[in-house]
């Protein structure tokens, strides 16, 4: 078999490959998992309120399912990280790099928290990444109440 | 505009729309006067509605004649062949009996709502009145005023969609039509045929009281003759009893049916015939949608991915594209069939096109946690209308949790055919469907933008069309929405409010964000983008690019079909940013979610407000 016909051959295959899924099951694919996944960057406190906390960090893109969850574990005591806090984010096939962002919810104000994080695809299983205890501190009560500013109300009936 | 001003002149329209009705000449099955349902505080619903529905009617009607002589014009298909096909215009046939259909008003029980009542061609096929998109939000049925709860969604490509599925591997469901999914395909195996079966019985669209009204109407139609030449001569033979007439002219819901669903009284086999008409009626339907009428494929984008002449990117379209793939992450779920590796500075030509008709969907759901809009006009009808139906006993109880309510076959939604899925609703819940971007800026050549103060044509400006996005229509321009994919979590921006309470100093949608109306499974690949003001237009800008019609010998003037039939009045001036704005209103004290909503099991992962 000569060779230009062999690359032929791989490259109609590696076509017949790539649209072998027809368009109307255009769905987001499984990609290949990477064999570890690290964190590049963070995880580092993007937001902090006085009951709200956003934490976010980047890794290599881990593959598989689509979707992923970052997953913060943390609690008020360095030794008993059992609260979980989790966020669905979608992995971009293209993209290298993989941004994390979790959303935690119902914090106390004024409290000093502390933290870890993993991420996990859609259907549960575990990237397996490693991060250092890290904490953060809520703001205080307080804020202001906020009052209306332009809208025009409507009597409900 | 005043708000007396705005209560008069409803008051007037709604006299006005009294005088027309009952002198206009009706069909003796229609001569009961009809009933006005108007449970709304002054100032929800727009002041021009009634005119503004009767505009689009007659825009509807226009379409529907000019189809008929088509079809009278055109060459039948021969049956031949075994099995046997519509040789040579079969595919013709098919898709006018759909359009026919499409755009006949008749399929509702006061002759009044066709399916294009809320889906126009020059919208996109989303929704055609302006003052709709930006008050109420929802569009008015077969009775006035009884209306859905969501915004009526652009059907461009949703043929395309497939049949709702889990799929193990992604951990997630795809497909199905709807904002929440609920129009699965599992019997027809297509979601948008199967979606085309929901509408003439929702209670609040085209309203027949049962499905078997269908093939009561169709069998009165002009065109009966193309739907028996496509789908057989014995189609509807039908004995329909005789007081069919009257139940088909009564509103779904009326307290006069009970809880029936079947008011038609049909024998076993007539009623297996109307549902076969029934499945016969949404194929069609179904077909014309994904037909080159509809979906055809012709945008900037789709000629650039062609590289054909006239289609290459200006600087800020290329710059839009790979933002879109690139620092926005907007491919992440609406796919752009581009092969994305992309790094700062570097080019996507697209020629590297992976997908040659990518659909800017991935068929999944999300949510996008947007804040609750208090103009939706489901909340405010809590009390019973004329036929002792009540739209929304929950009022501003109701919460909107998308796929996660259908997974439960929850209140609003329908009943959900897979029980295995269901123990999934807690990850679902506020999750809505990824909407395709294709022809999402569509406008009416008029005034060909969706985006305040407006299109400048020849150094003039001739405004704008306003049209309402996601699901509950709370953002007014693309501008706006991209700032809300860019901006939702930006600390200084995100408040503790509902809409219509931001503080003093701040402007909604500009620098202040209401709280997310679900705050369950809030996606968080957007969210915070860091994108600059510039930024944000070149991604309006590639969006504007999947338009359909783009014709690249004359990229002004469009091509798409039917486009050129809005009748109504362009808006101007303001700007991008807060267009809309003066209609906000101030979000009313919340209940708590009602226990039909987030009471029912498997629960929410966690409790909403
Ligand atoms: C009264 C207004 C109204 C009428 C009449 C109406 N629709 Fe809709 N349409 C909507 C709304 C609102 C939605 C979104 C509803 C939801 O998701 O809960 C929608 C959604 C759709 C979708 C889903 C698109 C997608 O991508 O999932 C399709 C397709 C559609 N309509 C086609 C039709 C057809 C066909 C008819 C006639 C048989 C029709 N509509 C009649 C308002 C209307
Ligand atoms: C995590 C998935 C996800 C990402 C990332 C995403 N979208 Fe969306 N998009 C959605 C969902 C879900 C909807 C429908 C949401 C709703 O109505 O509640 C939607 C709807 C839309 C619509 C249609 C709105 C309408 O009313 O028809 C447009 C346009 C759009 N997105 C543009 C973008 C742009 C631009 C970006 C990048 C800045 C982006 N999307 C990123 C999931 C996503």
């Amino acid at each position: 078999m000569n060779r230009t016909f062999v690359k032929l051959a791989i490259t109609v295959m590696a076509g017949g490959l790539l649209y072998s899924i027809p368009a109307a099951t255009q769905v987001s694919p499984t990609t290949k998992r990477a064999a570890h996944v690290r964190i590049t960057k963070g995880p580092e406190m993007e937001r902090i309120d006085p009951d709200f906390a956003i934490i976010r960090w980047t890794s290599n893109n881990p593959g598989g399912s689509p979707e992923h969850y970052g997953v913060v574990h943390y609690g008020t005591n360095p030794k008993d990280l059992s609260q979980t806090a989790k966020s669905p984010i979608r992995l971009n096939p293209g993209h290298p790099d993989t941004v994390f962002r979790v959303r935690m919810e119902d914090l106390k104000p004024g409290t000093t928290y502390y933290y870890k994080v993993n991420s996990m695809e859609a259907n549960g299983k575990d990237d397996g990444v490693k991060s250092m205890v890290k904490r953060f501190t809520t703001e205080p009560s307080g804020k202001d109440d906020v009052a209306n500013s332009t809208a025009k109300p409507v009597t409900n009936r | 505009m005043q708000r007396t001003t705005l209560a008069i002149l409803s008051v007037v329209c709604l006299m006005v729309l009294g005088v027309v009705m009952t002198t206009k000449g009706q069909e003796p099955e229609d001569d009961q006067a009809p009933k006005i349902y108007n449970p709304y505080p002054p100032g929800i619903l727009p002041p021009d509605i009634n005119s503004e529905l009767q505009r689009v009617l007659r825009e509807v009607d226009f379409i529907e004649a000019k189809t008929i002589a088509q079809w009278k014009a055109s060459k039948p298909p021969t049956l031949t062949g075994q099995p046997p096909t519509l040789q040579g215009t079969g595919y013709q046939a098919v898709e006018t009996l759909g359009k026919l259909m499409n755009y006949d008003k008749n399929m509702s029980p006061e002759r009044n709502s066709a399916c294009a009542s809320c889906h126009m061609p020059y919208a996109g096929f989303s929704g055609p009145i302006p003052s709709v998109n930006l008050t109420m939000i929802a569009y008015p049925g077969t009775l006035r005023f009884r209306a859905g709860k969501r915004t009526a969604q652009r059907y461009t490509y949703s043929p395309r969609y497939p049949v709702l599925q889990l799929y193990p591997d992604q951990g997630l469901l795809f497909g199905g039509n709807f904002w929440d999914g609920r129009s699965t395909g599992y019997l027809l195996q297509s979601a948008d045929a199967e979606q085309a079966q929901h509408p003439p019985v929702d209670t609040q669209e085209m309203g027949f009281p049962d499905t078997a009204c269908i093939a009561f109407r169709l069998s009165q139609a002009v065109y009966r003759p193309l739907f028996e030449e496509v789908w057989g001569k014995g189609s509807f033979d039908i004995k329909f009893p005789p007081n069919t007439a009257e139940i088909c002219a009564t509103p779904g819901g009326a307290a006069v049916f009970g809880t029936s669903a079947t008011p038609v009284k049909l024998s076993p086999v007539d009623r297996t015939r109307a549902n076969s008409i029934y499945n016969h009626w949404a194929q069609s339907v179904s077909f014309f949608e994904d037909g080159p009428q509809v979906s055809p494929f012709t945008s900037k984008v789709d000629a650039n991915i062609q590289g054909l002449p006239g289609s290459a990117y200006s600087p800020n379209e290329l710059a839009g594209a790979i933002l879109f793939a690139g620092k926005a992450n907007c491919n992440s779920c609406h796919l752009d069939g581009q092969r994305t590796t992309l790094t700062p500075g570097q080019t996507q030509t697209g020629t590297f096109a992976t997908n040659a008709r990518p659909l800017f969907t991935c068929f999944g759901f999300s949510n996008l946690g947007l804040p609750l809009n208090p103009r939706d006009a489901f909340f405010y009808q809590t009390k019973p209308d004329p036929f002792g139906f009540t739209p929304n006993p929950l009022g501003f109880s109701y919460r909107d949790l998308g796929l996660g309510t259908f997974l439960r076959s929850g209140f609003g939604s329908a009943p959900n055919p897979n029980d295995t899925w269901k123990q999934l609703a807690p990850r679902m819940d506020g999750r809505q469907q990824v909407s395709t971007v294709r022809n999402v800026a569509m406008a009416p050549p008029q005034c060909p933008t969706t985006e305040a103060p407006g299109a400048v044509v020849n150094g003039t400006n001739v405004g704008y069309f306003q049209k309402e996005f996601f699901h509950n229509g709370y953002i007014k321009s693309l501008k706006q929405l991209v700032h809300f994919y860019n901006t939702r979590d930006v600390k200084k921006f995100a408040f503790p409010v509902t809409s219509g309470h931001c503080p003093k100093g701040t402007t909604e949608k500009v620098d202040c964000w209401p709280m997310p109306e679900v705050k369950n499974n809030i996606d968080m690949t957007i969210g915070n983008l860091g994108l600059t003001d510039q930024e944000e237009d070149q991604i309006v800008i590639i969006m504007q690019d999947l338009t359909d019609g783009f014709d690249p010998a004359h990229p002004g003037v469009s091509t798409y079909p039917d486009i050129g039939t809005f009748t109504g009045k362009c808006m101007q001036g303001g700007s991008a940013k807060t267009q809309g704005n003066d209609f906000l209103i101030m979000t009313p004290p919340l209940p708590p979610c009602a226990s039909a909503v987030c009471g029912v099991s498997p629960f929410p992962t966690m409790p909403i407000p």
